[in-house]
């Protein structure tokens, strides 16, 4: 299949969801390994503690790819993460993660052809409201 | 008068530029060059509109795009309406001499670009798949290029009497000027480029 195929079959549906409990330990743990220093991120007494705004890109579904999806695993690797955040994660949430294929495409360079896949994972607090959307690329790259 | 005909914006999946970061960064470091021309991978971006910044940082910015084609990357100037129809920009499989018969057909000009890289290079190709019908110019001076890719280029160009322009393929702010193309007349839109284009007088330069 291209990818439009591709798309076509695996896109625009939620393949996965996952629900997590936001602990303020968690917070800072990460806020201090990303080397964050200000008090608003690693203070948890802090009157406005929050996440620090890439702190959704640590989570990952239970699945990278839908069930069936055809793709040679031995052939990928990680092309990143991109977060766009729409609201701060709190001490004390519940989090929704839903996952989805947004977009596949192909691209060629020095090292051959590859095909990209991106796995958008959308997250929501128990109001319902938003929180941030996480692109994360799949890179496979062709046969030697 | 002097362009980078080559230039990735973040509207390219790997860009990392803002335009208006390019445009502050010409201006700061007084970069010798008059605009820029933005070569958005697999897409012609119609999203955006830079007049604005043109006029705020008087430099001119104009939009064409990269396509690929199994002979390489290609630069497409001139974009326009019926170009984008005749076929799949997205598709990296393209035929290169459909994409430059299709790109003379509707006013446009394709040039080939780093020629001389491995696999997205169109020289590589033109020894294993045979020669194409109708390349007239080349990107001889690429910003990205290694060590002997921008040598191969040149040398295919002066076998073949092609004309050369240059461009950086900047990806980031700091690599935008890196290799340019000096043009006799001055050029003030997207026709104007095109005219310049099609009476080959200009070169690559090193600004």
């Amino acid at each position: 299949m291209n990818p439009a195929e591709l798309l076509a079959e695996y896109g625009d549906h939620v393949f996965d969801e996952i629900d997590l409990d936001i602990t303020k330990e968690s917070l800072v743990g990460f806020a201090t390994a990303c080397g964050e220093a200000h008090p608003r991120f690693i203070d948890s007494e802090h009157a406005d503690f929050q996440g620090v705004p890439n702190y959704l890109t640590r989570i990952h579904g239970t699945r990278s790819l839908p069930e069936g999806f055809p793709v040679e695993m031995h052939r990928c690797f990680d092309a990143g993460k991109s977060i766009e955040v729409h609201q701060a994660v709190r001490a004390g949430d519940n989090v929704t993660g839903k996952s989805e294929i947004h977009d596949i495409f192909e691209k060629s360079g020095r090292s051959g052809t590859m095909l990209f896949i991106v796995h958008r994972m959308n997250f929501y607090n128990q109001k319902g409201d938003h929180l941030a959307t996480v692109d994360w690329r799949l890179v496979q790259r062709e046969m030697d | 008068m002097i362009l980078d005909l080559h230039t990735h914006s973040i509207a390219s999946d790997d860009g990392r530029a803002k335009v208006v970061n390019y445009c502050q960064w010409i201006q700061k470091k007084s970069l010798p060059i008059d605009g820029f021309v933005l070569t958005e991978h697999r897409q012609f971006d119609d999203a955006n509109d830079y007049r604005a910044l043109e006029d705020q940082f008087g430099i001119l910015i104009l939009k064409a795009s990269e396509v690929e084609t199994e002979y390489g990357h290609v630069l497409v100037f001139g974009v326009n309406e019926d170009l984008k129809a005749s076929f799949d920009f997205a598709d990296i499989r393209n035929p290169l001499a459909m994409v430059i018969e299709e790109a003379k057909r509707c006013g446009a000009v394709a040039v080939p670009c780093h020629p001389g890289r491995p696999k997205v290079g169109m020289c590589a190709h033109w020894e294993t798949k045979g020669a194409v019908d109708g390349v007239e110019i080349v990107e001889t001076l690429n910003g990205g290029s290694r060590e002997g890719e921008n040598e191969e280029a040149l040398a295919y160009a002066e076998r073949f009497g092609w004309k050369k322009i240059g461009g950086s393929d900047s990806h980031i702010v700091s690599h935008i000027g890196r290799c340019a193309t000096k043009f006799e007349d001055e050029i003030r839109d997207m026709d104007g480029l095109i005219t310049a284009l099609n009476d080959g007088i200009f070169e690559a330069i090193l600004p």
